[in-house]
């Protein structure tokens, strides 16, 4: 009887321990962890493309020099959507998908990525975005998250500066495509309801080549200051045009780049903008490590573009390893994007940790710089709260 | 009235820009019946040699306005030689070299990036601003108005004093006709090309002077040419010239009360309201 019990309560611990066991299964690994990303590797806004897509490489080469994650190796597949042509973003997501059978997708510019994520939601691709800007973005999928501060809180960053040095009547020149319109979407409104008037309202094409016109009519508004809803490099030809034609009031940014430098030459002191924060320092070792990484690679120094895609290489390596963690076919895009939503925490190369909020943006810090010198110095946090 | 006066000025100026690509476009095209869409491509070829000499490399801007021309003739010509040419002997229909001229803007684009680098250039020139009431202008607006028209001078007398001027001429009305009278057209061809392309250098120079230059700058330029042409009509140089005054002053007077959203769509409107009212163009049925 004795015997039997014993044997009884043996067989019980042996199926207790079983069932531990296939509680924790094994993981599937795959023999690489294939990753794409969607960029601007040609036309008009190709700077971005090569910026992202060298960050994007360092970062895989650097965790597959460490061994890659949990011992397998990230790869990386780099395809073009053209500068921002939706279609092109489509026929790349869909060759992602379908040839090289990725579960994680960086995607950049808001319109193609507001065309893929459909898709994303569909196939249960989980999509990092670190470019586009456009307030869309927030409502066109479940499964994406951005590390990027979204345009229409760079330009209440921006007004709100504006504010703060107690600026009055505003023109504005506007990107005309979705991310420069909804800047100018949370920028006008916050503006008029502070009680100032938007003089001027001039929108400036994508590769614009020529605008005179936009400058001379925002010369004759006769504005306070001038908000520059525009991206690289057409911010930079606004500013020397601005500044050739007369216009002395202060011009306020949404973004400041090597290619904004160049073309505004000496006329770019004293431009002021809003950007995400990335500034590297001994106080971050991180991003101290990745500027000297970059900058010996490439010979530049990383923008916040290279940062933020360097970013979410990691960012994706730390969501399979924690999606691996709980074993099983966890190399599907739907386990990583509950990897993020369980754990929203994750190692920032801006320096500490961001935290994705339930809208999927990564809460971060937004300065205000000034260009001195050619280059931007920091002047202030300014809080969107 | 501060502003109308401002944007007539800017009219005129992007009037001589547009007018200059247009001569260089007018002259290959109503010559050698080529759409040779390449010309932007080497428009921006043109503004990046100029970049490397005056802006990379510190020389005098002359000689980078020299290097441009020049690489940029020898681009033209080679087009014509080496794809151009081969073609029209098979006599492949006219949309062969049309398509192969869309072939062949792309590989110089990418040729641009792979030489040049594919970021924003620009080249440090020393510009004073001028006034003219209440209206404000560069002595880089000077220096376009000022090249066109010393271009046209000696585009006139070049076309009208010379064997070759003559010769392209005859060509531009007929070039069966001219082939029959004994002119060597395939000579006069690649004179063509490599004027016209001398001509987009140049007004590549003076626009990455004013406003930098990028990698895809020549879709802007040949369009632009393109919209002179056939706006003034196809074989007349002065057409070419009419066309692109009128571009550049309904681009820039167009909008006085419209909003600048409608900027890149005023060149299609022109050019549709030509092709529906007036298909033959401004000029060339006075020429005929």
């Amino acid at each position: 009887m004795v015997r039997k019990i014993i044997a009884s309560v043996m067989a019980a611990g042996l199926l207790a321990f079983a069932g531990g066991a296939s509680a924790q299964e094994k993981p599937n690994d795959p023999a690489s962890y294939k990753f794409g990303a969607i960029l601007a590797m040609s036309g008009k806004a190709d700077w971005y493309g090569k910026v992202m897509s060298r960050a994007i490489q360092l970062a895989v080469d650097e965790i597959n020099a460490k061994g890659g994650v949990d011992g397998i190796p990230l790869e990386a597949i780099i395809e073009d959507h053209k500068s921002g042509v939706a279609k092109e973003g489509v026929s790349a997501m869909n060759r992602l998908i379908s040839i090289h059978k990725v579960q994680a997708v960086l995607t950049s510019f808001s319109p193609p990525t507001l065309a893929i994520a459909p898709i994303a939601d569909e196939k249960g691709i989980l999509l990092l975005n670190g470019g586009g800007t456009s307030a869309a973005l927030l409502k066109a999928s479940q499964n994406m998250f951005h590390n990027r501060t979204l345009a229409s809180d760079l330009g209440l960053a921006a007004v709100k500066w504006a504010e703060t040095r107690g600026l009055g009547d505003m023109a504005q020149m506007v990107w005309k495509n979705d991310a420069g319109e909804s800047v100018a979407a949370s920028a006008q409104p916050y503006w008029e309801k502070a009680g100032h008037k938007v003089v001027a309202t001039e929108f400036v094409e994508l590769g614009a080549s020529n605008i005179d016109t936009q400058v001379a009519k925002v010369r004759v508004s006769n504005p306070s200051w001038v908000g520059l809803w525009l991206f690289s490099p057409e911010s930079g030809l606004a500013i020397k045009k601005l500044r050739e034609f007369g216009v002395k009031a202060p011009l306020i940014g949404i973004e400041y780049t090597g290619d904004i430098k160049e073309i505004a030459g000496s006329q770019v002191e004293g431009f002021e903008y809003a950007s995400d924060y990335f500034t590297p320092s001994d106080e971050y070792p991180w991003s101290r490590d990745f500027a000297a990484a970059y900058k010996a690679r490439y010979g530049e120094d990383p923008e916040f573009y290279a940062a933020n895609y360097y970013e979410n290489v990691y960012v994706l390596a730390e969501a399979i390893r924690r999606a691996r963690a709980k074993g099983g076919d966890y190399w599907d895009g739907r386990k990583l994007i509950s990897a993020i939503r369980e754990n929203p925490v994750f190692d920032s190369v801006y320096g500490g940790s961001m935290t994705y909020q339930s809208n999927g943006v990564a809460k971060k810090r937004v300065a205000i710089f000034k260009v001195e010198e050619g280059k931007g110095k920091f002047v202030q946090y300014v809080s969107l709260d | 009235m501060d502003l109308v006066i401002q944007l007539l000025l800017n009219g005129i100026v992007n009037g001589s820009h547009y007018a200059l690509l247009g001569l260089g476009f007018g002259l290959i095209f109503a010559t050698t019946r080529i759409v040779h869409f390449a010309f932007g491509s080497i428009f921006t070829f043109g503004a990046y040699v100029a970049w490397f000499v005056s802006g990379y490399m510190g020389a005098p801007i002359f000689l980078g306005l020299a290097a441009g021309v020049v690489v940029a003739m020898g681009l033209g010509v080679a087009s014509y030689v080496g794809l151009y040419q081969p073609l029209e002997r098979r006599g492949v229909s006219p949309l062969i070299p049309l398509i192969a001229s869309l072939g062949l803007t792309i590989v110089l684009e990418n040729l641009v990036g792979i030489i040049f680098g594919t970021g924003a250039r620009t080249i440090d020139a020393e510009t004073s601003i001028h006034f003219l009431g209440p209206a404000f202008f560069t002595s880089i607006h000077v220096w376009q108005v000022v090249s066109f028209l010393l271009v046209c001078v000696l585009l006139y007398l070049f076309v009208n004093y010379t064997r070759y001027g003559k010769a392209i001429m005859a060509m531009t009305d007929d070039p069966e006709m001219a082939r029959v009278i004994g002119i060597d057209t395939a000579r006069v061809s690649i004179l063509v090309f490599a004027l016209g392309s001398a001509l987009s250098a140049i007004a590549a120079l003076l626009v990455t002077l004013k406003d930098g230059a990028s990698t895809h700058m020549g879709f802007t330029a040949v369009f632009m040419g393109f919209v002179a042409v056939i706006v003034g009509g196809v074989g007349s140089l002065r057409g070419a010239i009419a066309g692109g005054f009128l571009l550049g002053l309904v681009e820039s007077l167009g909008l006085w009360k419209i909003s600048t959203e409608w900027q890149s769509s005023i060149a299609f409107i022109v050019l549709f309201l030509m092709i529906l009212l007036r298909p033959h163009g401004l000029f060339s049925l006075a020429r005929r």
